[in-house]
């Protein structure tokens, strides 16, 4: 909460139209990071016995598994292919670290407890213990960032990122959270915010932008188009992020609103695993857009908030009256409409698909095609796309501090890749990705620059009202976001 | 006895050369793998061989093994030979009958006590019943006529693994010579008929060096059944090249190829047919188009049909797979619907405490 | 009775009915398992079906990971085909094949069951070399090694009975249908089910990530 008070306030200082209203990505970062490392103290305690939380854990693998989890549990062969594939094992080249140790505790529960040969494997094998799980929170949360880069090469196909996210699942009934996701995900729980990125909050940040940048942001509207939404690291440290959208909605002249009942994209149910946190982040946002009346809504960049809401298993997208999308697709998709027009971009570029709107979302094209739209020259890295090297941070890792060095050391071979496509910077879309860089870039002084797609697009926008007269520049952001 | 004959009388008044005697002797001498000079020792010795007392025992059988040694066109040195040794007692060959015939057989054991050998054609019942001769039964004179013997000399499969009469379902719990006695030395000649020159062999190696030959696990005499027939098998060429004749009247067939398709069991049987042949060097039975019945070998009636190729294991058909595999299934099933009525149970209580 | 009436009959008999019942009891004790449901909206509406490919596609490793697994890959196919090859192509499988089933088809000559027999002990061979020297990689279990020693035995066994070498050829015979039968028993219960897992596995993959609109 502190920081998004630093934040929200400390362009007052800086009034001046060239001076930016928002702090650098690069400071982002640093704050970010001080704020994280206070997360290991608000961490809850255990509050169950243990023979409740190692039930529970069994319990919840046992709740969560279906057919096809079993038949992944069954089929591995060892043929240690998949160690091929994730950074993790890679940059350490420890064993424990290979992607098929990480669904051994699974398997065993699955053995004792649900398998056809369950009571041949009770007479042969010890059952689990809850230090099992405890010992196994490396591998579910530290190794682990969900990425299923190992599925790719995987001969029998196993989807080792969904074992781990069942796993991640019995963690929260076991109370084996680390501590950084389960003080997030109390707060979440418990407040509904992250780093208390309130309703307060947002109003507060709308506000900023409309003040200090003089572009509107049509907050609580009751019907809309477009229904976009913010996140966290938005609102507590880069306010970047929203003016940047704010400022391509509005240029796009798109019938869109920003609501307070459901804006927050980060779903750190999703990212320690507890199912109902999962499902209590994302009703409202459902709801809020239907409410609305919505076609489109819009998930911020923010990785893991696309398989939150628009892969949600528990949500029925079926019967919702519209379609959820990334925001490099939402952008991408302008773009290959031909509404989006970009100034050039100057140098060689390379773009970093998130794991999880990338190999595990499917959002590849969209992307790319606003690159195209800037005239970038955009050169791939050695594995792009659905083979993309994870950057090491996601699915909550970024934030563990236990797994700095796994963090530190794979990135390693995400700057390799990098550097071995030519490119002179790095876009990515997802926050997590771009703070993981960002992380990787101050350690390593690494020369390369790192952009995100909306902030990038934003700074291109042909016709950018910043250009008008500063006594105009209101009224154009005005008159953009009310166009029907 | 002193006015006994001599073999060398003997086959000098059927006329046998000198001359082929030593070439029986070096064949046989050769065959048992003993030094090449011992034939015109073995021959001598041999010819001057006095009649030695030799019980030849007919229980189960069906007088195939003696027909195969006697009934060849011309007569031959075994056949001779044969005749020479098998006076004592033979319920087929002798003239005496009845009280006579046992009389001279209960002489023989008398006299001879400790010399003599017992040859054994045929299986012993266990129902003692079953068979008998003079109304003693085999069993009895088994063990009667063993009791001085030097030693024992099985000639068939039948004396020497229970053969047919032991076959499933074995009506008369036949058993093999070697079920019962214990306690002398026995010489299996298996065959169904045996080869004539191996039973000639052994006892010509026991009259001339006053041993019995050496014998493989079976209690065969590795010189006549330390090789398997399949690796001295003609066809064997064909089989290595994989060409099978598929029925006995195909191109296959006509071509000479392998009849182990055809169910030939040389493979696991171990005898002398290949190199040696039947009717003086004529042919045998591959050679005659048939595949190996394995006729030396134990149980060889009951190793599967005469014409099921070795491979096929006595599994009748695939049906009880299919039983099998769906017991298996049932049993799955079974296991996935507990399973779920256990994650449902478990559901319920975990979101019933929420 | 022999060891070879043994191997033949009873050994082989129980063999393969555990066998046909563990398979059956294995599959459809997993395959009956509830099924999951994902409700999310897939992104284009016949695309799932497409997920299908990866049950083919994943035969071979994408380009991505050809360098990385070539060995293994390489290996393992050529274990694969000689041992399928063997097991389908020399006339006495064949033959006892069809004294299950009533099926049969023409062999290959006993040359190349010799040369694939070799074949595929050698690659098995390389497999394990690799596997011991590289533990991290593969993280080997008990049931890894214990499953290699039961798969290489029949082989092994298999290529000197059928060229006649060694001890007896019904000693040689009896110890291959005897290892043999040990396969068949072992199979069900160990990572051998994945010759029918792989296609389920794929397939599950394949379509979650179809769901997506991403091929793998
Ligand atoms: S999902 Fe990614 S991080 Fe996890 S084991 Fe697989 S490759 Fe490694
Ligand atoms: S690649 Fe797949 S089958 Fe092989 S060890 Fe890894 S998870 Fe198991
Ligand atoms: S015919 Fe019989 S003995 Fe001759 S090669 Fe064929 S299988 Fe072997
Ligand atoms: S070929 Fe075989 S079956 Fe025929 S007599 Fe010789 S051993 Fe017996």
């Amino acid at each position: 909460m502190s920081i998004a008070n630093a934040t929200t306030t400390a362009p007052a200082a800086a009034t001046a139209a060239a001076t930016p209203i928002f702090p650098s990505f690069e400071q982002v970062y640093q704050g970010l990071a001080g704020q994280i490392g206070m997360l290991r103290q608000m961490a809850p305690k255990p509050t169950k016995t243990d023979e409740k939380r190692l039930q529970g854990a069994i319990d919840t693998l046992i709740e969560e598994t279906n057919a096809d989890e079993a038949v992944w549990l069954e089929s591995c062969i060892h043929c240690g292919q998949c160690t091929n594939a994730c950074h993790y094992f890679q940059a350490t080249g420890e064993a424990k670290y290979a992607p098929m140790r990480k669904m051994d505790l699974y398997r065993r529960v699955y053995q004792l407890e649900i398998s056809p040969m369950r009571w041949w494997h009770r007479l042969i094998m010890k059952p689990v213990k809850l230090q099992d799980f405890a010992d196994a929170s490396e591998l579910i949360y530290d190794s682990c960032s969900e990425c299923g880069r190992c599925t790719m090469v995987c001969p029998m196909g196993i989807d080792t990122a969904s074992l781990v996210h069942h796993m991640r699942s019995a963690m929260v009934a076991a109370e084996l959270v680390p501590p950084e996701l389960a003080a997030l995900r109390m707060e979440q729980k418990q407040m509904g915010t992250v780093f208390g990125s309130s309703p307060e909050a947002l109003k507060k940040l709308v506000e900023t932008i409309r003040e200090q940048a003089g572009v509107e942001i049509p907050l609580d509207k009751d019907q809309a188009e477009v229904m976009v939404l913010s996140s966290a690291v938005d609102l507590v440290a880069n306010g970047n992020g929203l003016l940047a959208t704010a400022k391509i909605m509005n240029h796009l002249g798109i019938d869109w609103t920003l609501r307070s009942d459901g804006f927050e994209s980060a779903n750190f149910g999703l990212l320690s695993g507890d199912m109902s946190l999962w499902k209590q982040q994302a009703d409202p946002i459902i709801a809020a857009a239907q409410k609305v009346g919505a076609k489109t809504l819009v998930i911020a960049e923010c990785g893991h908030a696309y398989p939150a809401l628009r892969w949600n298993p528990m949500v029925s997208g079926g019967e919702l009256p519209f379609e959820m999308m990334y925001m490099s697709e939402f952008l991408g998709k302008q773009a290959k409409a031909g509404k989006l027009h970009l100034t050039p971009f100057e140098g060689k570029v390379t773009f970093h698909d998130p794991c999880k709107t990338g190999r595990r979302g499917g959002a590849f094209d969209e992307p790319r095609a606003v690159l195209a739209e800037m005239d970038a020259d955009l050169v791939e890295m050695p594995a792009n796309k659905e083979y993309n090297w994870c950057c090491g941070g996601g699915a909550g890792i970024f934030l563990l501090e236990d797994a700095t060095r796994l963090r530190d050391e794979s990135f390693k071979i995400k700057m390799r890749e990098v550097n071995e496509s030519g490119a002179e910077s790095v876009v990515v879309s997802c926050a997590s990705c771009r703070l993981n860089f960002e992380s990787g870039r101050q350690k390593n002084h690494w020369d390369k620059k790192v952009h995100s797609l909306v902030e990038l697009v934003a700074d291109h926008l042909i016709d950018d009202p910043a250009s008008l007269p500063s006594s105009n520049r209101q009224a154009a952001g005005e008159a953009q976001g009310a166009r029907p | 006895m002193p006015n006994e004959p001599t073999l060398g009388g003997l086959l000098r008044s059927q006329g046998v050369s000198r001359r082929a005697f030593l070439k029986f002797c070096s064949t046989t001498a050769s065959l048992m793998a003993l030094p090449a000079g011992i034939a015109p020792a073995m021959a001598e010795a041999l010819s001057s061989a006095r009649r030695p007392s030799v019980i030849w025992l007919s229980f189960q059988e069906c007088t195939g093994c003696t027909e195969a040694l006697t009934r060849s066109s011309a007569p031959s040195i075994e056949s001779l030979m044969f005749n020479f040794i098998s006076l004592d007692y033979h319920h087929t060959l002798q003239a005496a009958s009845g009280d006579a015939a046992e009389h001279a057989r209960e002489q023989a054991q008398h006299d001879n006590a400790g010399k003599y050998l017992v040859l054994v054609d045929g299986s012993i019942p266990l129902d003692e019943h079953c068979s008998t001769v003079a109304g003693i039964s085999n069993l009895a004179m088994l063990k009667e006529a063993c009791a001085h013997a030097a030693a024992v000399i099985n000639i068939g499969t039948c004396s020497a693994y229970g053969g047919i009469p032991m076959a499933k379902p074995n009506p008369t719990r036949a058993v093999a010579v070697g079920d019962i006695i214990k306690d002398k030395p026995i010489v299996n000649v298996p065959g169904c008929p045996p080869m004539p020159l191996a039973i000639t062999g052994v006892i010509a190696q026991y009259l001339t060096l006053g041993r019995l030959p050496e014998l493989d696990h079976l209690g065969r005499p590795v010189a006549f059944f330390g090789e398997n027939i399949h690796d001295r098998c003609y066809r064997r060429p064909f089989y290595d090249r994989g060409e099978f004749a598929e029925t006995f009247d195909d191109e296959g067939a006509r071509k000479g190829w392998c009849l182990y398709k055809l169910g030939c069991k040389a493979p696991i049987a171990y005898n002398a047919c290949a190199h040696i042949k039947w009717n003086n060097g004529v042919s045998f039975p591959i050679q005659s188009g048939h595949g190996c019945i394995g006729c030396s070998e134990p149980r060889f009636w009951d190793m599967g049909g005469i014409y099921d190729s070795v491979a096929k294991g006595n599994f009748g058909d695939g049906a009880k797979l299919g039983a099998a595999a769906m017991a298996g299934a049932a049993v799955g099933a079974g296991a996935a619907v507990l399973a779920r009525r256990k994650k449902t149970r478990v559901a319920e209580e975990m979101h019933g405490s929420e | 009775m022999s060891l070879l009436e043994f191997a033949r009959g009873p050994a082989i008999h129980a063999a393969l009915i555990i066998m046909a019942a563990g398979i059956a009891l294995r599959l459809i004790g997993v395959l009956v398992l509830t099924r999951g449901a994902d409700l999310s909206r897939p992104r284009d509406a016949f695309g799932n079906f497409k997920g299908y490919r990866t049950v083919f596609s994943r035969a071979w490793p994408s380009g991505e990971f050809t360098t990385t697994t070539r060995y293994q890959t390489v290996v393992a196919y050529l274990f694969h085909i000689a041992t399928l090859l063997v097991v389908l192509g020399i006339v006495p499988h064949i033959e006892f094949i069809t004294s299950l089933t009533g099926l049969s088809w023409p062999a290959l000559p006993n040359f190349l069951g010799v040369a694939l027999g070799t074949l595929a002990l050698a690659s098995l061979l390389a497999l394990i070399g690799r596997r011991l020297a590289k533990p991290a990689v593969y993280n080997s279990t008990l049931g890894d090694y214990v499953t290699w020693v039961i798969v290489a035995l029949p082989l092994l066994t298999g290529l000197m009975a059928f060229a006649h070498v060694g001890p007896r050829y019904e000693t040689m015979l009896a110890l291959h249908i005897l290892s043999s039968a040990l396969l068949f028993a072992y199979m069900p219960f160990s990572k051998l089910m994945h010759a029918f897992w792989f296609i389920f596995s794929r397939a599950q993959s394949g379509l979650a990530y179809a769901h997506k609109g991403v091929r793998i």
